[in-house]
């Protein structure tokens, strides 16, 4: 198994955190997402691989198929552990945690990606948008090589991260971890929230609860050696065109 | 359960019970009514939205979510494959139909069937249903859909996704028997809800002679008792479509 991954941030950090969470042996191989590196991989063209939903984001192959899309690696892992410690054991618990990851994809991440390729541009020369297999992730792409901003989905974005610090605000009342035991729930909402206290800082004022739970989330062991895989000094300042926003408005 | 026609999100827990032979209380709400934003729903679902399953004092929503817990709480034939790369793979496809197949279905849909089945109602009712519902972004998809007012370049997007999708579903089943994996799984009852009527839906881009796969697929699904005691609960000439699958061979001739 070989995970192809890229700054500790969004979907990569997710990957890493649960892959040294769980103790599964894999290589780990760094690519630039920033700089389109996932479209020269071998698994490039796989439809499960050029359609992810999730935009930008690391890779695991096994047997030559590439797998995406955090959140469900990270139950893969967590399958493959056979321990199931980033999952609840309760079903109805498991539940709550799709769902909750289900409506950061929808709803956080995209806001997430947005404003952080707003403010970090990623950068990609013609021989690599060409390879990109997703004609809407390359519209995103050329979008934001360009530099094109539309100011109404920055805005709405930033309701969007101030809504979902809300939500993990009121969540966390009473609870050290989202969904009570930790889980993978507490690493898409940090992979997605982290580097969005430097861009949207006001939606983090006032949140002692998040800004805890933030802390608690790095001192984890599994969490340090996912940081610590970084390139980059800033790892939360790396995006990538991520998950679109919501077509129907 | 909660929920309108066994099409989209309402039918994949109803189909996802049967198959696990659960019985449930149905309480069918009528989309094209606005059932789904009265009070006495939001009482059940706040956020207005079908379906939603009560289980014990237990409310859940989010119809993929809801498939999974199905699956993990009742006995009955297992809808996750055994293997845990297989499992990823089930819950890849139903993500990808989700949130980047199924809108562009619905945007098509909702444009050509939700819209013109509501438009005829009083205005000022309807001004007044939108005003009720709860989510943005449906407030923002019924004004769409009751004004007509989908642009021509997002209807394109949406039909260039749906020939993508139909191309990748094709592939797929070319590659194994069901949809993510050797046996039928919830990717597959997922899938049929979305792609039930492709045959009418999409008739120049799916049909016996260019999509023999999917119609195997269709066809092994709708022979299933389960699938047919579901698709009986419909009401609307909308899921009566799915006949259309009685017929052994559809040739690319019928899309003329």
């Amino acid at each position: 198994m070989t995970v192809y991954h890229g700054e500790p941030n969004g979907p990569s950090f997710t990957v890493l955190a649960a892959l040294f969470e769980t103790g599964i042996d894999a290589a780990v191989v760094h690519i630039d997402l920033a700089k389109g590196g996932r479209h020269s991989l071998a698994c490039a063209q796989q439809p499960e691989v050029a359609m992810s939903v999730e935009g930008e984001g690391p890779v695991v192959v096994v047997d030559g198929e590439g797998m995406t899309d955090s959140v469900f690696i990270a139950c893969y892992f967590d399958d493959l552990g056979k321990s199931n410690s980033l999952r609840p054991s309760d079903p109805f618990a498991r539940w709550e945690m799709m769902t909750w990851c289900r409506q950061l994809i929808e709803r956080t991440a995209p806001a997430a990606a947005y404003l952080g390729i707003s403010a970090h541009a990623p950068s990609g020369d013609a021989a690599m948008l060409a390879r990109i297999g997703s004609v809407d992730l390359r519209a995103r792409w050329q979008d934001a090589v360009a530099g094109a901003h539309a100011e109404d989905r920055l805005a709405d974005s930033r309701t969007k991260i101030a809504q979902a610090v809300d939500k993990m605000e009121a969540r966390l009342n009473g609870r050290e971890w989202l969904m009570g035991e930790f889980s993978i729930a507490d690493l898409e909402s940090y992979a997605w929230l982290a580097g969005m206290v430097e861009l949207v800082p006001s939606a983090f004022a006032q949140r002692p609860r998040t800004a805890d739970w933030m802390q608690r989330v790095r001192l984890r062991p599994a969490v340090a050696k996912a940081l610590a895989q970084a390139r980059q000094p800033a790892p939360a300042a790396c995006w990538a065109p991520g998950p679109e926003i919501n077509r129907w408005g | 359960m909660y929920h309108w026609e066994p099409n989209a999100n309402s039918g994949k827990p109803m189909l996802a019970l049967l198959e696990k032979g659960v019985s449930f209380d149905s309480h069918y709400l009528d989309l094209l009514n606005f059932d789904q934003h009265k009070p006495e729903y939001l009482a059940v679902n706040p956020q207005g939205t079908i379906p939603a399953m009560r289980h014990g004092n237990r409310v859940l929503t989010e119809s993929t979510a809801i498939m999974e817990y199905v699956d993990e709480v009742f006995s009955g034939p297992p809808l996750m494959p055994e293997n845990p790369r297989d499992r990823w793979r089930v819950r890849w496809w139903m993500k990808f139909m989700d949130q980047w197949l199924a809108p562009s279905f619905s945007m098509i849909g909702w444009n050509v069937f939700v819209g013109p089945a509501v438009r005829s109602k009083d205005p000022d009712e309807l001004k007044a249903a939108i005003e009720r519902i709860p989510l943005p972004e449906r407030r923002t998809a019924w004004r769409k859909a009751i004004y007509g007012l989908f642009g021509e370049e997002e209807m394109n997007e949406s039909r260039r996704r749906v020939a993508v999708g139909i191309r990748m579903l094709e592939a797929a089943l070319g590659e194994r028997e069901w949809l993510a994996s050797d046996r039928y799984s919830l990717a597959d009852v997922n899938g049929f809800n979305l792609g039930y009527a492709l045959p009418l839906s999409q008739p120049t881009l799916s049909n016996d002679e260019l999509t023999p796969n999917i119609l195997r697929w269709l066809r092994a699904i709708y022979a299933r008792p389960t699938t047919k005691a579901c698709w009986a609960m419909g009401r609307t000439a909308m899921v009566k479509r799915v006949a259309i699958l009685e017929q052994s061979y559809i040739g690319q001739e019928h899309a003329t």
